[in-house]
């Protein structure tokens, strides 16, 4: 992986350009099928995906279109049905093992017998030798998402987008390469999310992970991703991969502007016929 | 970028930045708390004086109900001969709570990893948690003789079913996402029991372990009235017998006496140990 962190973000704003790097997630006619007491359903359908090393993809679809499923694909927690994954040039498990992947929770998961910070510190308690620990410390990490001074609060204590944070700086303790991210703001009020957004890149930026992000909100798809993968439902396939031309940094602002009113509607009008 | 004020808000005291409106905050928080401890005092003393007055007004003779400073002059008067009968009960009592319990969390750890165990021998733990403790007393005196042994044995049962059921949802219920995160970070079964599942069943313990704390002790009286000769519950017998009632009374408050610190030691023990969820318990 190159050190990305160094990179200016205006640099990386060409992810679909066939470069040398091996792309940080590679998936292939992926199909998951589950069966339920109901009869098979098939959550994914022939997904294919590449997504590269320091890019942020995010996905967006109606619920029931395989989201959050097709981010477990990766995180190795699904596995699925046919087709094949390649997860950082390797096995999504390896990955998994090797601690490169980060996942943030729709609901953060926290530990409530934890405080923030030891909650922060669980990846390096668990599994084994596996827990290298990164280069940022989980205290330096607290204070990063902006939780300088709450290290010792527990979860009850802190407000829902609080709690989001510790659990960002929690999927960052052992400097994954990929962040996987299901719903993160999902359950945010609205004014809390857009300065999560904002952060979120400026996160992104600082650490040069690579980020997939599931939402199912237009205007946050199209405010961090610099592609948004649409998807259908029923079964969930792709339906567009739509690139996103906007200037870096990004700023809550920006909404207003031509472009991203153009892009939301574009994204609107395909979603109506997913 | 920094938190905003209503963040900081949620954990300090609400007048932070006044001193005398957090000096006048703090003095009613208080005055709330001695207003808990006082009122029970008061309501005891209260039905104390209310139950004097009305031994002495009706006349009634002591052996159908004693004045409570006729009880006090006996809890004085033989307060080495209750507390040596004491002694046996709260061994029982204790060495029932340590063993009824101890089985009841091993068994639910048993459960939660194997389903098929649950569903052959919950069904048989329930049958016999509906044989009421009086009948059980006399079936494990004659199993287990008529040492401490039975006694230790029905105070252990009693405490066995509110453990097991407890124990056995608090180990289960653990949110699917904290499942998944034990996953990503390759935690071994051992780590997903220790570090979540023991941690998150703690709660339920607690509360199992209140209800323990009591049956416990009346579990071991029971179990003297079939067949002992110390012991709270072999006293309350002998008083009975005799028509000996402030006695009778005495014993029944020593008894209550150390059911209530029983009671009080587990609860001291859960909130040092459950600080975490002071928002849910209380």
């Amino acid at each position: 992986m190159p050190a990305l962190a160094l990179d200016r973000p205006s640099d990386r704003m060409a992810p679909t350009a066939a470069g040398d790097a091996t792309p940080a997630i590679t998936l292939d006619r992926i199909t998951v099928r589950f069966t339920t007491e109901r009869g098979t359903v098939t959550a994914l359908d022939g997904v294919d995906l590449s997504v590269q090393p320091g890019g942020f993809v995010t996905l967006l679809g109606p619920s029931g279109c395989g989201k959050s499923t097709l981010l477990r694909v990766v995180a190795d927690l699904i596995a699925p049905s046919s087709g094949s994954v390649r997860v950082l040039g390797g096995d999504a498990s390896v990955a998994r093992e090797r601690r490169d992947i980060g996942f943030v929770f729709q609901d953060a998961a926290l530990l409530p017998w934890r405080t923030a910070q030891q909650n922060v510190e669980l990846p390096l308690e668990v599994g084994g030798g596996r827990a290298q620990p990164g280069k940022r410390s989980p205290r330096e990490l607290l204070e990063l998402v902006g939780l300088a001074g709450w290290e010792n609060a527990y979860p009850h204590e802190l407000s829902g987008g609080m709690r989001q944070r510790v659990s960002i700086a929690r999927a960052l303790v052992n400097d994954p390469k990929l962040l996987l991210m299901d719903e993160p703001f999902g359950a945010l009020d609205e004014i809390t999310r857009d300065r999560l957004n904002e952060e979120l890149l400026r996160v992104w930026e600082e650490t040069g992970t690579t980020i997939l992000f599931v939402t199912h909100s237009i205007y946050e798809a199209a405010f961090l991703g610099q592609e948004v993968l649409l998807l259908a439902a029923r079964p969930g396939r792709v339906r567009e991969l739509v690139p996103v031309d906007l200037p870096a940094p990004r700023q809550i602002a920006m909404r207003e502007t031509r472009a991203f009113v153009e892009l939301v509607a574009h994204l609107r009008r395909v979603l109506e016929t997913c | 970028m920094s938190l905003r004020a209503t963040d900081a808000l949620q954990m300090g005291g609400a007048f932070a930045e006044d001193a005398e409106a957090q000096a006048r905050f703090e003095g009613t928080q208080r005055m709330l708390a001695w207003r808990r401890r006082l009122l029970p005092i008061a309501a005891v003393v209260g039905l104390l004086v209310v139950w004097e007055i009305a031994v002495v007004v009706f006349d009634i003779k002591p052996f159908i109900a004693p004045a409570p400073s006729m009880v006090a002059k006996v809890l004085a008067a033989k307060f080495g001969m209750l507390m040596s009968n004491l002694l046996p009960t709260a061994i029982e009592a204790l060495s029932g709570f340590l063993l009824g319990n101890a089985a009841a969390i091993a068994i639910a750890t048993a459960f939660v990893y194997k389903r098929t165990l649950e569903e052959a021998f919950f069904p048989v733990a329930v049958m016999i948690n509906t044989i009421p403790v009086v009948a059980k007393a006399p079936i494990l005196v004659l199993l287990l003789g008529n040492g401490m042994e039975p006694k230790i044995a029905i105070a252990a049962l009693i405490c066995f079913f509110p453990t097991l059921v407890n124990m056995t949802r608090g180990l289960r219920d653990v949110s699917p996402q904290q499942l998944e995160l034990m996953r990503i970070l390759s935690a071994s079964p051992r780590e997903v029991f220790i570090k979540l599942r023991l941690k998150n069943a703690l709660p339920y313990l607690f509360s199992a372990l209140k209800i323990a704390a009591s049956t416990a002790v009346i579990g071991a009286i029971v179990g003297e009235w079939i067949g002992a000769t110390a012991g709270i519950g072999a006293l309350i017998i002998q008083a009975t017998y005799n028509f000996d009632s402030p006695l009778l009374y005495a014993t029944i408050v020593v008894g209550s006496a150390f059911s209530a610190t029983f009671f009080g030691v587990i609860s001291w023990a859960e909130r040092r140990l459950l600080k975490w969820n002071v928002g849910h318990a209380a």
